[in-house]
């Protein structure tokens, strides 16, 4: 049996080493795109912070794939799938055929139109490096920025607070994760950020960078801001251009049944960039976190070598910004819920959203209320609805 | 049976739950969103971050399926001569 495995993160990487543990002789290639060996993407913002020294960020030696017959090109990506001939047609200029094909490609980061030394984007070590040359590049004082409003511009507020810089934050809506929280939520946020000395700009779009080589501020509505350094967190984007002709059913990512199959026989899709068929949320959708990358991996090696079981996960995430603790749980889109409930308030300094859909719970956003946690994890599996939920009041 | 010493470091988790979704037993997330160390979906002599776990084969390789699914490496396992099990050293 011959795996290809596009993609060398977690979830790729998973599924390879499970599949060489099931199957002693099978062939497996892995393709990563980065040029060094496994390591903790969620880790990056401990090794910024100091916590943990460079080497701790990675989960594999380099030894590690040759010590386990799996074939590994680091620096490689994939230029064109052929579904008829069944290969793979890398950057390397070689054809790989393959009998099964594992799609975890992951993304990248959506770029500025605009660059200058001193923007600086979070997804990679290379990237963290880059960063952690900036910083000691810069004066004492200096003003950061921080363009985005999701998960990556935590890990740069977490980061300059944590080395005690001044931060000026702007994103284009009113809000943190604008398609997860309401507005009651996103002021929590706000209110957090603003009292943490943070210098928000809301309804800000970035218009331009200032400086010549080196970055001296970015420009939004409300006019020029200083900052040295401008860490961006504007959302992801996948690579689908290598499958283009292929007949792969793409549509926010790689359409996958809830086995991880995609619409073509023998390719399978893992990690971020798989738009699954979730049977416990009940619909179509991408997740974008680690427990789910490195679960699916595990899962679809399962499916790769013929056990043909759905998969099933309450995916959870969660992250710590300025003392306040985030979780999200499940499905926490609000376009896609019927009803959201809101628990908690404001002024009470956490709130809980439930999300509902077809009467049973489906996520749950929690904002320093860390005790509803395993409720509404057992709502969602065992399908029950917002009405059933005993709640502990302050 | 073999016996382990599971730990977890508070500072280093940062309240994924990864280790809960695999080994609830071993596992579980406290109000401060760090996770416990169990035995066996008890806590006997209270609620703490590391404790010795006597356990089965297939018990010790589901916590260290459990510890490697943690995306900080915040779960350390070593047997009873004290080597370390995971993170590999």
């Amino acid at each position: 049996m011959r795996y290809l495995i596009i993609g060398g993160g977690i979830a790729g990487m998973t599924a390879g080493e499970a599949l060489r543990k099931s199957d002693a002789k099978a062939e497996i290639t892995i393709v990563d795109e980065e040029q060094h060996p496994l390591y903790s993407r969620v880790l990056l913002g401990h090794y910024l912070k100091g916590k943990v020294p460079r080497e701790r960020v990675f989960l594999k030696q380099e030894d590690w794939y040759h010590q386990h017959t799996i074939e590994w090109l680091p620096g490689t990506i994939a230029e064109h799938l052929d579904v008829k001939n069944k290969f793979v047609r890398l950057s390397n200029g070689r054809e790989y055929p393959y009998d099964k094909l594992l799609i975890a490609t992951g993304t990248a980061p959506r770029p500025l139109d605009v660059d200058l030394r001193g923007v600086s984007y979070l997804r990679t070590i290379d990237d963290a490096d880059h960063l952690l040359q900036l910083l000691s590049e810069q004066k004492k004082g200096a003003r950061m920025g921080i363009y985005g409003s999701g998960f990556i511009a935590c890990e740069y507020l977490e980061l300059f607070r944590e080395l005690g810089l001044p931060i000026t934050l702007a994103f284009r809506g009113d809000r943190f994760w604008s398609r997860a929280l309401l507005p009651e939520a996103g002021e929590l946020v706000n209110k957090v950020l603003v009292e943490g000395g943070v210098e928000l700009h809301t309804h800000s779009n970035l218009q331009d960078l200032v400086g010549e080589k080196e970055l001296k501020g970015f420009v939004i509505e409300e006019g020029t801001q200083e900052v040295s350094i401008l860490g961006v967190g504007i959302g992801v984007v996948p690579d689908f251009t290598w499958l283009a002709d292929a007949g792969v059913e793409i549509g926010k990512g790689i359409k996958t049944d809830e086995f991880l199959q995609t619409n073509v026989p023998d390719v399978f899709a893992a990690g971020d960039v798989a738009e699954f068929k979730d049977v416990v949320l009940g619909r179509q959708l991408v997740i974008m976190n680690w427990q789910n990358a490195m679960s699916q991996g595990r899962h679809v090696a399962k499916v790769m070598s013929g056990e043909q079981v759905p998969f099933e996960l309450v995916s959870s995430y969660s992250i710590n910004v300025f003392g306040l603790e985030a979780i999200f749980l499940g499905d926490v889109e609000v376009s896609e819920a019927d009803e959201v409930y809101v628990v908690g308030s404001l002024e009470s300094g956490g709130i809980t959203q439930v999300f509902e859909r077809n009467k049973r719970v489906v996520g749950g956003v929690l904002l320093n209320r860390n005790r509803d946690r395993i409720l509404i994890t057992k709502a969602i599996k065992n399908k029950q609805s917002f009405s059933e939920l005993e709640f502990v009041t302050d | 049976m073999p016996k382990i010493r599971v730990q977890v470091d508070p500072d280093l988790c940062i309240g994924a739950a990864s280790c809960v979704t695999i080994a609830p037993e071993t596992f579980q997330m406290n109000d401060e969103n760090k996770a416990w160390v169990l035995d066996h979906g008890e806590e006997p002599g209270g609620s703490t971050y590391e404790r010795w776990l006597e356990v089965t084969e297939d018990e010790m390789e589901n916590i260290i399926l459990g510890a490697q699914s943690c995306p900080t490496l915040a779960i350390f396992i070593f047997d009873e001569e004290g080597t370390q099990l995971f993170p590999d050293v």
